[in-house]
Order: C-alpha cells, then structure tokens, then sequence
C-alpha cells in the first residue's frame, strides 16, 4: 500500500476506536452506565447479540455489495427489498401457517424472481451510465414499494412471535433464541452465496463481470443475463434478511429505509463490491448500535444517527473502506 | 516521476517529447496542481507553486490544455469561455476577449452551439482558445497538433509564435516531430520518468538516448535486444 | 440574455406578479391553498436547482433545511412568543450555518455518494427533531396559536417565490453560473481553469438551503402544527428533484414549469385516484428518471424552439 492509503486505514481505525468509545462516553455522563457484574453481563449481552444481529445485516448487505460490485449500481431500494421479505415472510406464516424459516424456501425464489424484473425492466438499460441514474430510480421504486405496502398492510407494526426462549451461552450471557437461530441460518446462506460465487462457473461468470464486463462478454459471458442474476440474488439475500430480521424485531412499510442506511454504511465501512468486507462491517455496525441502544439515552431513535455517522466519517476518511477498495 | 528535473526558458517555446508513458501529461499536472509532488519544488517567478491548489496555480498565469480535450461539453463555446475569467471581470471586457479568441480560431458560427457537439479538432481549437482568455504568461500545450488538419495547424502555431513574441513562454507536449522540431527552440526528452535528454533540436536528433527512449536498445546493429521503449511497437524495433 | 431579452423577462415576472397577488381574493380557501402550494413547490425545485441542476452535486436531503426552516418558525411562535415574520429570517440564518457546516465535508463527496450523505442528513435531523424534545417538543409536535392566515401565507409564498425566481435567474444567467456548471461539467478542468470549486460549490449549496427554508417557516404557520414525520417528508425531496428533473435541470423555467405541472398533476390523480396516486406518482417519477433524463426544456432544446445555453 502506498503511503497515503496506510495514513487512511491508520485514521480510519483510530476514528472507528473513538466511534467505540463514544457511547460509553455518553453513558457514563448520562449516568446509564453501572460497573457492576449484572451491568457488564448486560453489556456482555448486548454485544454478543449485537455481532449475530451483524450476521443478519451482512447477509442483506452482501446483496447489496453484489449489485454494486457487478453493476456499479447502488440500489436504495435494497432496504424495502428486505421489508418485502419480511412481509411475504409474515404473510406465509399468518396466512398459510408456514414456519417462517421454511417459508424462506417460497420467498427467496419469488423475491430472486423480483430482483430479475426489476433488472429488466428498470435497470438493464441504465448500468452504463452515471451511478446517480440508478440511485434515483432505485429510491424512487423504493419508495413505491413502501407506499404498495402501506396500502396493503396499513403502516401498523408486525412481528412474528418465533423461538421466544432465551440461549444462555454462559452464566451471564443469555441470547434470544431467534437471534441465535438467525445467525446461523445468515451464516449458512451467505456461506453459501460465498461459495458459489467462488466456486460455480455461474458463480465465476458474475465475478468475472464484476471485474471487467466488456472483457466477460468477449470470453462468452453472457452479461445482460448476469445482470438478472446477480440483482436477483442481490434481492433474494435482502429478502432472507427480512425473514431473519421479521423473527427479531418488529417492522412496518417505512423500516426499509433505516435498512436501506444500515446496508450503505455495511458497504461503505467494509469496502464497495468486498464480501469479506460487507460481513466484517455487518458486525462492525451492528455491534456499535447495541452499544449506543444500550448506553445512550434515547438510544433507539439514535441509533439511525450512529449508521449514517460511520457511513459519513468514513466516506471522508478513506471512502474505499476497511478493504481499501479503488474507484474505476 | 522519478527525480525529474529541468528549466525551461522563459518567454521560448519549449518542447517536451518522449514515448508513450514517459511522464509527459504528469509533468503537466505537476506544473497546474492536479497532482502533487512527494518532493521536490516547481519554481515560477521564484515561487514554489508545488502544493498549491490547481486554481491558485492558474490565477498566477500558467494554463494548460489537455491531452484528450476536457471542455464543458453542455455548454455552449461561448459559455465554455466565459467559464474561465475571474468574476472580477467585468462582463463587456470578458465578451469582447472572448470573441477575438473563438474568432481566431473560427469557431465563431459555433459559438452557441453545446461544446459537445463540435467536431474533435474544434474541440481542441475551443480548448486552445479557452486556455488563453486570461492573457496567461506560461501555457502548456499537451498534443495540440493532433486531429488539426495542417492549415489550421499553422495557424496556429503562427499564433503561438505571435505569444512568443508577446514575451509569453510555452511548453508544448507533441508527438508530432515536425511541430516540436521546427519550432521549439529547447526540447526536453523524457523517458520512464527520467529526463534523458535536453538541448536544441539539431542536438537531440542526433541524441543516442533519446533514439534508445523511442526505439529501444540495440545490442548488436541491425539486431534489437533488451530493454524496449515503452510504448515502441515490436516491428519498428527489429527493423532498426 | 439580450436587453430586450431581460425586459421581457421581467415585464413576464411583473405582470404573473400582479395577477397572483390579486388572485387568492377571487378563489376559495381550497384553491388557494392549492396556489401557495404550487409557488412553495416553485420555490423548492428552483432552489433545489441551484445547487443540484448547476453543480450537478444532487442532494437527496434538503427537505433537512425545509424541516430546520419550519422548526425555526414553530419553535420561536409558539414558545417565545415572536412574531412569525422575522422567524423566517431566524430560519434562513440558521439552515445557512447549518448548510455551511454540513456542506464543507459533505460537498467533498462524488455523485451518489453526495446523495446519499444528504439523505442520510435528512434523516439525521429529523431524528434530531424526534429526539431533542426539550426543544421541539419530540414527537409530540408543536401547534401555532391559531389564526386565520390563508392571505398573509399566500402573501408571503408569493414573495418569496419572486425573490427566488429573480435570485435563480440572476445566479443562472451569470458568470457565477456558467462557473457552476463549469464544475458540472468537469470539476478538475474547472479547478484547472481557475474556479475555486470548493469555495463556489458552498455559496452555491447555502444559497440553496435558504429559500426552502423560508419555505418551510410560512407553510409550518400555514398548516398550525408541525412534527417531525410530516416535515421532514421524504417525499418532499423527491418531489424538489423531480420537479426540478421534469422541467429541465439547470435551467431556470425548467423547475418552474416542472413544480407546476407536476404539483397539478398530483392534486388532479389525488382528487381522482385517492389510494392510487401515491403509487403512480412513485412510478411516474421513475418513468421520467428513465426516459427523459433532460427534461422538458432540454426537450425542448433538442428540437430547437429553446435556444442552447443559459448565456449569449
């Protein structure tokens, strides 16, 4: 690495130890931070809980770290893509009584088959041209995909009450049952992407796009049906993510869009189009919201704030990311 | 750039040759500010321009042109020059420059017309005129004479004399040899970043370094071995 | 522009300037809601324009100045008692700081990138909004003691929506604004040329964070509550640059003409299409993204009735 990129991870790891501290900082002043063994269980807690929530959210960021790694595109609807798979997710097992882990059998293809259309339709004709194009129409689908839900499900909360007991890892330390499940199960599918995208020849043929599609097409690649794959992927993984993330929390039509920044910040932190870096940033991110939810007070509604600063700080720091990826 | 260093001679025009990849267009964004020196220092008018910003470096009176034309292509010629003057311009003074320039280089039927819409060599005519609407004492020219057919070519360069007579210095960038050989009176040779040669075009004609540069290394006569110019195309070497 | 260019112009903006002004006496209190409406979204696409059609950094965020702008107005009225006149002027100045602090950094950025930093600011301030209650009452809201003001808001929309055309078209027919779009084009040629981008990105950036939020400041009086989801509307961003995009970016009568049709359009499919329209409007604004990228007046351009360039 040359000079200036080694000043830049060195800043970047010195602003991500401050980003750290900083809710501990606040906790201490704002007085909800206690010393003692429950209170640091707790905090033991929360941080295991924060790195299998950084599962779930590098599964659905490695969606979106595809499409942009393929495409160049950035997709701001990602994150109502991830609502949708929570929603259809919620609609098999209220309507059809299917267990939501086995519904993902039935949503991930219709939600891979989405991403296809939208590739067709919508974005096939604008992967050449400036990254801003895509970014518009993405959030503009985005957004009338959550207008579509709140016309179908009303902007009420849903949750699906699943695997409610608790997993005690060690004597303090006691994990949701779905949280636990969830990280597995995001483990096994982004695992899975992982492999075949290293070791299919499909799997090839998409990254050998990503790396330079005009040579890909001369090689025999053929790059329009690449594309419908990978943003079909890219939708399938976020809707996956929704399945997860319907079992967890609670969500509504307007959730995407925080889903949406928490993946931009993934992708951003970790590194543009680097799978290893949207999984070490799924953790990063996810760990540092359980802090601040923790420690500092109105955490909840600021936890937005603590995506949206990493994602900033480190556009400015060293905007290829912990990976270091290249512009071009 | 690897330890690269040399003078040019103000109020003279300059040339800078080498194969493709020598450092050529990087000097010139050494020169302008677009890229910026790990050491060393750019002197004009004794001052160390090495680290200023690329519109501090212009607003000093050094321009330059470049080698694949960046001019604004949704805007009009005449936006494309009013672009450039300070805002303590005063409007009739930067019209009426304006028009003698576009005038000069005859794009004045095109004046409003969108930059992108031009053919390549008025594009680079625009590109020349735009880089003089501020009465600049050093102008870079990187490849001026490519895609210019030969009657506008020496139009220009009557031009470019006329500059020099004005007391103006310019370097120019060409791989065009009849341009800079004709009409530079000190040529800069570079190769891999290195300055290998410099002189006046009579000396670096006959310059073995600056043969090698383009060519490549003969071992033997008649034979070529080794180290190749970068950028020489193999046929052109095993001829030598 | 020409003498008699310039003359007619402004003979145009004086004479719709008169007939707007004694319009709201002849039209109910629907249509002239409908008006202001219309000349708030004039003034947002306009603004919007100033720094996203000329420089070219697209913001995703300025409904942050809109919200900070009506805040500004709320907060003073209701709890300090001010008149909500000089409010706006109090929200100008601070969505100016505000667009300052947040435009140095942010203005660094390339493209999306830039995008997606604004719409992460909008959220961030509304989320400050939500959260800073001892300030702005949180979630809860704040109400204006209640008046009947439809004529002092139209008056006051009016106003500014003619401060702004007059601002935009000055900023746009200039130098200033040749050296904008100048760094659209080609921010390192630009910067080669002599341009202090930086320093013409931020006036350029401040500049367009005041109006909307003057904007703000009259339509909080105007609808008497405000709360962080209603004013800090994602969909007020949107509908700046479509409006903007629709009309012709970069332009001046681009926006205006964009933010009146499609402002029309929206009343027209809402009165008809009450659950639909939010639906078609979503499509509607990704179908222009897609195929008319220039806009009417570049549309318009292209087939010769406009003339090229903003400067002659």
């Amino acid at each position: 690495m040359e000079r200036s990129e080694v000043r830049s991870l060195y800043l970047l790891a010195v602003f991500l130890a401050c980003a750290y501290t900083v809710p501990f900082l606040v906790g201490a002043w704002a007085g909800t931070v206690r010393f003692d063994e429950r209170w640091l269980g707790n905090l033991a807690t929360v941080v295991v809980a924060g790195v299998m929530q950084g599962g779930v959210y590098a599964m659905f960021a490695l969606g979106l770290t595809l499409i942009f790694g393929v495409m160049r595109i950035i997709n701001a609807a990602h994150g109502e893509m991830v609502m949708m798979g929570a929603y259809l997710t919620w609609v098999c097992f209220f309507y059809l009584g299917v267990d939501p882990l086995l519904s993902m059998v039935l949503t991930l293809p219709v939600a891979f088959l989405f991403g296809v259309a939208v590739q067709k339709l919508l974005l096939n004709a604008v992967v050449g041209q400036p990254e801003l194009t895509a970014l518009l129409i993405t959030f503009d689908l985005g957004l009338t995909m959550i207008y579509t839900a709140e016309l179908i499900f009303t902007t009420d909360f849903r949750a699906i009450p699943y695997a409610p007991g608790t997993v005690h890892l060690t004597r303090t330390i006691a994990v949701g049952q779905n949280k636990v499940i969830s990280f597995v199960l995001a483990v096994v599918i982004s695992t899975a992407v992982y492999l075949f995208l290293k070791l299919s020849r499909l799997g090839k043929a998409v990254r050998a796009t990503a790396l330079n599609a005009e040579v890909a097409m001369v090689c025999g690649v053929d790059v329009r049906r690449i594309y419908l794959i990978t943003t079909g992927f890219g939708a399938a993984l976020a809707a996956a993510g929704g399945a997860l993330v319907s079992i967890q929390f609670g969500f509504n039509p307007e959730t995407g869009v925080v889903y949406t920044l928490q993946a931009f910040a993934i992708i951003v932190l970790g590194g543009r189009g680097n799978y290893m870096g949207a999984l070490i940033g799924g953790l990063m991110l996810a760990v540092l919201e359980n802090l601040v939810s923790l420690m500092v007070p109105n955490g909840t509604a600021v936890v937005e704030l603590a995506a949206y600063g990493l994602m900033i700080f480190v556009l400015l720091i060293r905007p290829g990311g912990l990976m270091g990826v290249k512009e071009g | 750039m690897d330890g690269c260093s040399f003078a040019v001679p103000r109020g003279k025009i300059s040339g800078l040759i080498g194969p493709n990849g020598s450092g050529k267009t990087t000097t010139f964004n050494l020169l302008t500010g677009l890229a910026t020196p790990d050491s060393g220092e750019v002197i004009y008018r004794g001052e160390n321009l090495a680290g200023l910003k690329p519109y501090q470096i212009f607003r000093k009176g050094v321009t330059r042109t470049f080698q694949v034309t960046r001019i604004f292509r949704e805007m009009t010629v005449l936006e494309n020059m009013l672009s450039v003057t300070g805002l303590d311009v005063p409007d009739r003074v930067a019209r009426e420059r304006a028009a003698e320039l576009i005038a000069f280089v005859n794009l004045t039927h095109l004046r409003a017309e969108y930059g992108g819409r031009l053919s390549y060599g008025q594009q680079k005519l625009l590109e020349f005129a735009r880089a003089l609407m501020t009465d600049p004492d050093l102008i870079l020219l990187d490849e001026p004479a490519a895609g210019v057919n030969r009657t506008l070519l020496q139009h220009l360069l009557d031009h470019i004399h006329r500059l020099e007579e004005r007391g103006k210095t310019i370097l120019i960038v060409e791989h065009d040899m009849g341009v800079i050989m004709n009409h530079c009176e000190r040529i800069f040779v570079l190769d891999g970043g290195v300055k290998v040669a410099e002189g006046p075009p009579a000396e670096i004609q006959r310059d073995e370094r600056v043969l090698e540069a383009y060519f490549g290394r003969r071992r033997v006569a008649g034979r070529t071995g080794g180290r190749r110019g970068a950028g020489a195309p193999p046929s052109e070497a095993s001829e030598i | 522009m020409t003498r008699g260019e310039h003359l007619r112009n402004l003979a145009l903006l004086g004479t719709s300037a008169i007939a707007l002004a004694i319009l709201p006496h002849a039209l109910s209190v629907y249509l002239r809601s409908f008006a202001l409406f219309t000349m708030m979204y004039v003034v947002l696409a306009l603004a919007w324009n100033i720094v996203s059609g000329f420089t070219g950094y697209t913001s995703f965020g300025h409904v942050a100045f809109y919200g900070i702008g009506a805040y500004a107005s709320a907060i003073l009225t209701a709890d300090y008692g001010w008149h909500w006149l000089p409010t706006l002027g109090v929200g100008a100045v601070l969505a100016a700081a505000v667009g300052a602090v947040i435009g140095y950094p942010v203005l660094r950025l390339k493209g999306p990138y830039f995008a997606i930093a604004m719409l992460g600011t909008a959220e961030g301030t509304r989320v400050i909004a939500t959260v800073w209650d001892s300030l702005t009452h949180g979630g809860l809201g704040i109400s204006f003691p209640s008046a009947e003001n439809s004529l002092e808001t139209y008056d006051a929309m009016l106003t500014l929506m003619l401060v702004t055309i007059v601002v935009a078209h000055v900023v746009g027919h200039s130098r200033f604004g040749i050296s904008l779009n100048a760094i659209r084009e080609d921010e390192v040629a630009a910067e080669a040329l002599g341009i202090n981008a930086t320093l013409y990105k931020l006036a350029a950036f401040v500049l367009s964070a005041v109006f909307p939020a003057v904007a703000g400041g009259i339509q909080a009086y105007k609808v008497l509550y405000i709360d962080p989801p209603s004013v800090f509307f994602v969909q007020i961003t949107i509908a700046m640059a479509l409006m903007a995009m629709l009309g012709g970016k970069g332009t001046v009568i681009g926006p205006i003409l964009g933010a009146v049709l499609l402002y029309t359009a929206q009343e027209l499919t809402w009165v008809n299409f009450p659950t639909a329209h939010l639906i078609a409007y979503g499509l509607f604004i990704v179908l222009v993204a897609r195929f008319m990228p220039r806009g009417l007046v570049g549309f318009a351009i292209d087939r010769g009735w406009v003339r090229k360039g903003m400067v002659h």
